[in-house]
């Protein structure tokens, strides 16, 4: 009997299996728990693929999206369902970079402990960094312009603003979708969009002078209308005679600009597009942002000149646009972005040199007063450059980016209007409406 | 019968409507309750079973001229040189195993030489094979002599007096109180949630199982047995099983306790069956021939449910043969002492095996094959100590199992989903995905009792049941519900040490490592760790012949039970008064009688009553 009660123990070795595999489990519902629950069949938290828990607001307290008798509703003004769709989200999931989709383990409230029960069974109220109205007034300003129109408050990191077109009435979806009035309307422009920069790249190129040409500032540049590089030209918006670099930048000379490209080399142009954020993905709240381009061209090319101008095969993501101009505002230091309602100060990481940074503040008031004008942003302290993307056998698109100063807030933004003409003119007064609500002014 | 049910159905309304819009509330309430009275359940049976005094039975003892003396703690002790003999006698004259010293439920004893080098005289004469002695008799083992003292009545007697009866520290009432109060505030949760499907068949069906679960409580009062730890636990299960069907198929709650009641007398009939342990050794090949026919019968008239053919229709009563096949493969694993030193004592059993995994292989039944093979090699090492002879076992296996994968090739498909269910979610990961969707969304104390949803997919309440358990009533109690299972086998193994006969050690370790196993299958294949084979969660799993079958199968666990009035499959000596008159001789020859014929009549009122006193 003894060797029996020995090799009973035996029975000890499956317990064992049982209680590793049951550690494996737990191990996995601590890792995955979340993505299990956010499953979008599970039924106690979606209605037929739709999210039937969790109530989004915006910064307000103004409810955007919430769950109703027959399934999951929307704010009663078309006009607000419209400009925040893409902040938003909509029913089915279409909009992956929407809150309903993004935020759907937050929404169903799931923590480890509790899953997703809640004793009413309505799930979580999210607060989003938006202001509805603000997004309602950069939509109509945007004035059925493809684009987007993005705002930041460059001390708490909060995207206050965005807005992203076309887009569409979740209470009253389009059938044609596959038209080319809402080609895109699922892509949240400014997370997942990349356009070419045009002249808002200068701002880069400069930056990379300001730190590797020492005599930047005592050089004068020559401009005669056109810029000739071995057989081929670089042409300018005019002719701008003999200028520094600072009013190179103020009136967004090409030719200046070509010869600064030239001579700092592609290698140079292409560190500073990495360091500055523009070449790769980074993430808002888990959200990845769609990588922009920069491609080295050969040296001494007029691929070159034009790739430091922001054209040839240069592309740049809005948001990471609005994380470096935020960068500049805050001294170099670039605020870590949400999309969520934050009261703290922000994380911030160093992407831009302080001297460097305080060089291109200056530059970029100087530019708003030499050629934006400061009275087109009344009360409004502005830096900004402006962009006029040439892309082939459209009209130009116009970009506008840069921060305003009123009182003790800063705000950064950027505005792009595909095929909307002439930068500063056009996205300029989308920014000036944007700003003017967002401080309080109008 | 209807004006009852129309009563139960008036007041079920009635606390519904004086719950009416707190209910939410309620059921906050409840879902941290439930896990609670289920810890403090458990926690009073795992200390019950595993902290009350060890007192080892003992059933003789053999003398030496030198004073030296052997005690016999079992019914069988093997007699040898080799450390983990019963009798260790280190002389060099004895064989490693030189024989063995067996008792049987009768009370007559028989020794027993395993081919011994210099073999073994009694009274000087030498024995052949084997040779009853009695009382007084010389046993000699490689020359040295021992007198042989058996028990008598008497001792049997005094020693049940003397030994501790298991219940008065961890009174068995109160736990089973708080066991009832976790049904009372489940079943009125299963009410209010599942108050669409109202026509008193779930507070019904409750009502019923406390009662079931009290009336076997008493009878094992009346059987003067105080040890309900296993009971408890089994009944817990249970409990947990009829909210899954409350909240699954509300209408079959009477059904269920119809199963209840079919597994309880099964329970009874199995474990009287087994207190003769001449009885169970004599009807142990009939009982796994039947088991061999109706596994056969199946195989002929089989139909088909979920792709495997394990289900037999007799008389519009369908029922799963596999599941009792279980208890009769368990019955033809068993085996006393004697025979496991038998040569080739294995081959007759590994026969049996081999038969039934392959008739469960042909009916496409893979899970229930595997948990057969591995009760199989519990079976097989318990009896040879042979880990070859494991080794060879499962190489078998894989071989024939590569051989059916190759010709069957829909059986590797499975495989393909196995650790990538999310690549599947609509195909063949489809329940998995969705029990771990469920059981994540019941976090730690479940979103209720009835208020769930995976119930709604196919075989939830069998092959996913925990995910419904995880989902209603929380990751907690699900933990609660293995761990009693898991307690039930850690008491098993470390009651061999008291065993009496190898008999009921070897099918109660076998019926554990069964649970344990089909448990494993279970839970870990319906959440993607282990390959999905639709097996059941014993007890919990809705479905008539798994719940009886377990309920059988519990019998075994039962009978190793060797405390003190503990288990009612262990007979108790007749209870006399003591008159010290060892002249009474026609007391000590009468033979054991059935204890639940006493016309003592226990005093309920007393949990801490106690038989013997006087």
């Amino acid at each position: 009997m003894n060797k029996i009660r020995k090799r009973a123990v035996s029975v000890l070795l499956l317990v064992a299996l049982l209680i590793v595999g049951m550690g494996f489990y737990m191990f996995e519902l601590f890792r995955d728990g979340s993505d299990w629950a956010s499953f979008s069949a599970n039924q106690g938290v979606y209605d037929n693929g739709s999210l039937s828990t969790g109530t989004i607001t915006d910064r307000n307290g103004v409810v955007l999206s919430a769950p109703g008798e027959g399934g999951r509703v929307y704010n009663d003004d078309p006009a607000v369902r419209r400009a925040v769709l893409h902040a938003v989200g909509d029913r089915w999931g279409n909009i992956g970079t929407g809150a309903l989709y993004v935020f759907s383990s937050k929404l169903i409230g799931y923590d480890i402990v509790q899953g997703t029960y809640s004793v009413d069974g309505s799930g979580k109220t999210l607060e989003l960094a938006i202001d509805a109205d603000l997004n309602v007034a950069a939509l109509n300003a945007m004035n059925g312009c493809k684009g987007t129109v993005a705002v930041a408050d460059c001390e708490t990191g909060e995207i206050i603003c965005m807005v992203s077109s076309p887009t569409y009435d979740p209470d009253n979806e389009p059938e044609n979708f596959d038209s080319e009035e809402y080609d895109g309307a699922f892509l949240n422009r400014f997370l997942s969009a990349s356009l070419t920069p045009g002249s808002t790249f200068k701002l880069i190129t400069m930056a990379a002078a300001i730190e590797n040409i020492p005599d930047l500032f005592d050089r004068s540049f020559t401009c005669e209308g056109t810029y000739s590089v071995g057989s081929d030209v670089v042409t300018c918006t005019g002719v701008h005679g003999s200028i520094d670099a600072e009013e190179a930048l103020a009136v967004s000379c090409n030719c200046a600009f070509a010869q600064i490209a030239l001579e700092l080399g592609s290698e140079t142009l292409c560190e500073y597009a990495e360091r500055y954020g523009f070449t790769e993905s980074f993430e808002i709240d888990g959200v990845k942002t769609v990588a922009g381009h920069f491609e080295a061209a050969p040296e001494g090319s007029v691929d070159l000149a034009w790739s430091g101008i922001g054209q040839f095969t240069d592309l740049v993501n809005p948001a990471a646009m609005l994380r470096f101009v935020s960068a500049i505002a805050n001294g170099g230091k670039a605020p870590e972005l949400t999309m969520l309602k934050n009261s703290k100060t922000a994380k911030t990481e160093r992407i831009i040199d302080a001297d460097t940074a305080a060089r291109l503040s200056e530059m970029m008031n100087y530019a708003v007063y030499r050629t934006y004008g400061t009275d087109n942003f009344p009360g409004i302290t502005m830096y900004a450059k402006s962009g006029t993307a040439e892309v082939a056998g459209e009209q130009p698109h116009a970009w506008f980016t840069g921060y305003g100063v009123y009182g003790d807030r800063t705000l950064s933004f950027v505005v792009v209007l595909e095929n909307g003409g002439y930068g500063s003119v056009m996205a300029g007064s989308v920014a000036n409406t944007v700003l003017q609500k967002a401080f309080g002014l109008s | 019968m209807t004006v009852f049910t129309d009563k139960i159905e008036q007041l079920a309304a009635s606390i519904y409507g004086h719950i009416g819009g707190s209910y939410p509330y309620f059921t906050a309430v409840i879902r941290y309750l439930l896990p609670l009275l289920a810890l403090i359940v458990i926690i009073r049976c795992a200390k019950s079973l595993l902290r009350e005094k060890f007192e080892p039975e003992e059933w003789g003892i053999l003398t030496m001229a030198g004073g030296i003396k052997y005690t016999l703690y079992h019914w069988e002790n093997t007699i040898g040189r080799a450390k983990s003999s019963d009798v260790c006698i280190n002389y060099p004259t004895v064989s490693r195993s030189h024989g063995a010293l067996i008792r049987d439920s009768g009370g007559s004893w028989t020794v027993y030489d395993l081919n011994s080098k210099t073999g073994i005289r009694v009274n000087g004469e030498d024995v052949v094979g084997s040779r009853e002695i009695s009382s007084g008799d010389i046993v000699s083992v490689g020359g040295a002599d021992m007198v042989f003292l058996p028990l008598d009545k008497t001792g049997e007697r005094t020693q049940a007096e003397q030994r501790t009866k298991p219940g008065r520290v961890i009174k068995p009432g109160v736990t089973l109180f708080l066991l009832t109060l976790f049904q009372v505030f489940l079943g009125l949760q299963c009410c209010i949630a599942g108050r669409d499907a109202l026509d008193g068949r779930i507070p019904l069906g409750f009502i019923a199982l406390t009662a079931l679960m009290w009336f076997a409580y008493i009878f094992t009062r009346i059987m003067r047995r105080s040890a309900f730890e296993i009971e408890t636990l089994a009944f817990m299960l249970s409990t947990v099983g009829m909210a899954v069907t409350a909240t699954s198929v509300p209408s079959d709650m009477f059904k269920q306790v119809l199963f209840m009641i079919a597994g309880l007398v099964l329970y009874f009939a199995l474990g009287w069956f087994l207190r003769d342990l001449n009885r169970a050794k004599k009807m142990r090949w009939p009982i796994a021939a039947a088991g061999l026919v109706l596994l056969g019968i199946n195989l002929v008239l089989s139909e088909a449910v979920f792709g495997a053919k394990n289900w037999l229709s007799i008389g519009g009563f369908s029922f799963q043969p596999s599941e009792f096949v279980k208890i009769c493969f368990i019955f033809a694993g068993a085996a006393t002492l004697d025979r496991l030193f038998a040569k080739r004592n294995l081959i007759l059993f590994i026969g049996f095996a081999g038969c039934c995994v392959m008739a469960l292989v042909l009916m496409s039944d893979f899970g229930t094959a595997i948990i057969f093979f591995v009760t199989y090699l519990v079976i097989s090492f318990i009896r040879s100590g042979s880990i070859a002879t494991v080794f060879l076992s499962v190489g078998g296996a894989v071989f024939a199992g590569m051989l059916a994968i190759s010709m069957r090739p829909y059986i590797a498909a499975r495989f393909s989903t196995w650790r990538h269910a999310w690549d599947f979610v609509n195909e063949s990961g489809y329940q998995q995905t969705r029990t771990m969707s469920a059981a994540a969304s019941g976090g730690f104390f479940g979103v209720g009792a009835c208020e769930g949803w995976l119930h709604n997919v196919v075989a939830a309440n069998t092959d996913m049941v925990f995910g419904v358990v995880c989902e209603e009533l929380g990751l907690i109690l699900a933990l609660i519900l293995i761990a009693s299972i898991i307690l039930m086998a850690v008491y098993v193994v470390k009651y061999a040490e008291a065993a009496r006969s190898s008999f009921y050690t070897i099918a109660a370790c076998a019926a554990a490592a069964l649970f344990i196993f089909q448990l494993t299958l279970n839970v870990l294949g319906c959440v993607d760790i282990l390959p999905f084979t639709g097996v059941t969660f014993p007890f919990v799993s809705k479905g008539g012949s798994s719940l009886i079958a377990c309920w059988g199968l519990l019998a075994f666990i039962k009978a190793c039970d060797t405390r003190q009035n503990a288990s009612f499959t262990v007979k108790m000596p007749k209870k006399v008064k003591y008159t010290g008159d060892l002249d009474d001789t026609a007391d000590l020859y009468r033979d054991y009688e059935d204890d639940t014929d006493s016309d003592v009549q226990p005093d309920f009122t007393d949990t801490d009553w106690r038989w013997n006193d006087e």
